[in-house]
């Protein structure tokens, strides 16, 4: 296909999901309010009791904030944007109207998934700018990350919601219902990889559980350090983690492309 | 595409569609070996009842769902073999036109735009224009009214400059003065921009006062095809005259022995006659009727209305007493 019509058709897919009030205020609430709520409470903590409370912000403060973010609410609000992306058109009724221009099916599914993912990475711009505002506003005399550990939490932080954002696209564009599956994937995502990645018995198999993996490229160590804080009990080697995070991509991209292209629209 | 090809806008041969029943071991054909030759430059009216089949051949042309059996061109394209091609020059409202609601009339048609090429940009204000939104294009749709969403989903179509505009049930939920609007436009497109316009439709009356030609569906068959004036006067040009005399028997007997009459019997309103020429000889039987010393009190051409062609038709199927022409 033509790269400007690609570009185009990306375009129009961002438009639909910047516009949709309600889904990008519930996306920033839950990207942003969480950090604020960690950071005002810590600092109330601290000011009242700074002998057993250590700062809000700070390289702790930041090492703190960064699983709340980038491992738990950022995932949820990308599912929220994802699932929108990938059930809208649906949703609307006007999915039959793309389809009778002649585009292919596949195409607009494609389309959907920059889409999502560059609302997501703003909204999470936006959080991450708090988060670093925070750590280092309440940061009270103690050391604060570095030019280098700022940029790749940055890079972890796009990274961890960025795949939790395409799989929430594939997955709403192979359901065809955008409440389904918010539901099926924060469910995963809060409860089943929870308890499936403490479940000892599994073992290795573990390895599979995507938040698992994406846990491996914390910059803060996540993956072998902070089992109970970043949720991380597996350990796995960086090639192991690239396949299983692709591997997730490929099969939801692929189911959704395929359920888009041969749905009765 | 060549817009002056002789092909017909839509051919289809041996069309059928059967869907799985839900639940159940089967399937339940929607479309039965639908043969639809639908001219150029006419508005063509597809006409039955609910539940004939009429949505169906229309998502099935355009690609929405598989077809089970036979082949469709649409403007002269194979389809799906070259549904893009097809469907290039093609705008389409299947059942009600649905919209994003959280983004202005006008960014829907951008996102349409962006779908069907950059070539389609400049034309969203002619549209906008031509279907008289363009002051109010920049609201949010979810606060237009149905009629103006029907409008909005015809600038829609044109996006695509259109040779082929399908549109199913069009008039549904407008009231009388957006009907006529509408009627208007659709008659517009024909008569002055030569664009082909396949309209679905329940409403007989819509379909006779909008359309050039009509096909009457039923069950997923077509029960017959042709100009609105033939299939009103029952697939020939059947031309009827509703007589008033002074004396009927007398009548009778000049109009039977004449060759210009078909058929002659006594009715509530007279004598109904049935030409066997042109209507144009119903002046010759006022002369012969004149000239045998009777008074003419009356002397008014039958129209025929296609609902009582339509409701024939169904009848006799709901009768299972299938027509000659549906056999064929």
């Amino acid at each position: 296909m033509n790269p400007t019509i690609a570009l185009r058709m990306v375009g129009a897919d961002f438009l639909k999901l910047r516009k949709k009030r309600s889904t990008l205020i519930w996306a920033l609430v839950l990207a942003v309010a969480p950090l604020l709520i960690y950071f005002i409470v810590r600092g109330l903590q601290h000011s009242s009791s700074p002998a057993q409370n250590s700062p809000a912000g700070g390289i702790n403060g930041y090492e703190d904030a960064m699983p709340v973010l980038a491992l738990f609410f950022g995932p949820l609000a990308a599912i929220m944007i994802g699932t929108d992306s990938g059930a809208g058109d649906l949703a609307a009724g006007v999915f039959r109207d793309l389809v009778v221009t002649g585009r292919s099916r596949v195409a607009l599914f494609a389309a959907r998934v920059p889409a999502a993912v560059g609302l997501c990475w703003l909204v999470m711009l936006v959080a991450y700018a708090v988060m670093i505002i925070g750590t280092y506003a309440l940061a009270a005399g103690t050391p604060t990350p570095g030019g280098a550990l700022v940029v790749n939490g940055l890079l972890f932080t796009l990274f961890a919601t960025g795949i939790l954002c395409v799989v929430a696209v594939g997955f709403s564009s192979l359901t065809g219902s955008r409440p389904a599956a918010l539901t099926v994937l924060i469910g995963w995502q809060l409860v089943a990889s929870r308890i499936l990645e403490n479940i000892e018995s599994l073992g290795s198999s573990r390895k599979l559980i995507l938040s698992q993996a994406v846990a491996h490229f914390s910059p803060i160590g996540l993956g072998e350090h902070h089992g109970p804080r970043g949720g991380a009990t597996v350990t796995m080697s960086t090639g192991t983690a690239v396949i299983v995070a692709l591997a997730w991509i490929v099969i939801f991209c692929a189911l959704g492309a395929w359920r888009t292209r041969t749905m009765d629209a | 595409m060549d817009p002056s090809s002789s092909t017909p806008a839509i051919e289809t041969t041996g069309l059928t569609k059967r869907f799985p029943l839900r639940g159940q071991r089967g399937e339940r054909t929607a479309l039965d070996g639908i043969d639809l030759q639908v001219p150029r430059g006419c508005a063509f009216g597809f006409l039955g009842p609910n539940g004939a089949g009429k949505t169906t051949i229309i998502r099935t042309l355009l690609g929405l769902t598989p077809a089970s059996a036979g082949t469709m061109h649409v403007l002269g394209h194979p389809v799906p073999a070259e549904r893009a091609q097809a469907l290039r020059r093609v705008g389409a409202i299947v059942e009600e036109p649905r919209f994003h609601m959280h983004l202005t009339g006008r960014e829907n048609l951008r996102i349409v735009s962006a779908v069907r090429g950059p070539e389609t940009l400049e034309r969203i204000d002619p549209a906008l224009a031509r279907v008289g939104l363009s002051e109010r294009a920049g609201e949010k749709v979810k606060s237009y009214s149905m009629g103006m969403r029907q409008r909005l989903g015809v600038a829609r179509c044109l996006l695509a400059d259109p040779l082929l505009l399908i549109l199913d049930e069009p008039t549904n939920g407008l009231d009388p003065g957006g009907i006529q609007e509408f009627r208007e436009m659709i008659r517009a497109m024909v008569e002055q921009e030569g664009r082909t316009v396949f309209i679905s439709s329940h409403l007989l009356d819509e379909v006779e006062k909008t359309c050039d030609a009509a096909a009457i569906v039923d069950r997923g068959k077509i029960v017959t095809q042709g100009a609105i004036a033939d299939l009103a006067a029952g697939g020939g040009a059947r031309h009827e005259l509703i007589v008033g005399v002074d004396d009927v028997d007398r009548a009778l007997g000049v109009l039977g022995a004449s060759e210009l009459v078909a058929e002659a019997r006594r009715d509530d309103e007279g004598i109904r006659v049935v030409l066997s020429g042109d209507p144009q000889t119903a002046a010759q039987i006022n002369a012969a009727l004149v000239g045998a010393g009777l008074g003419v009190t009356r002397l008014e051409p039958v129209r025929h209305s296609l609902e009582q062609r339509f409701l024939a038709i169904t009848q006799r199927l709901d009768a299972d007493l299938v027509p000659e022409e549906v056999k064929a």
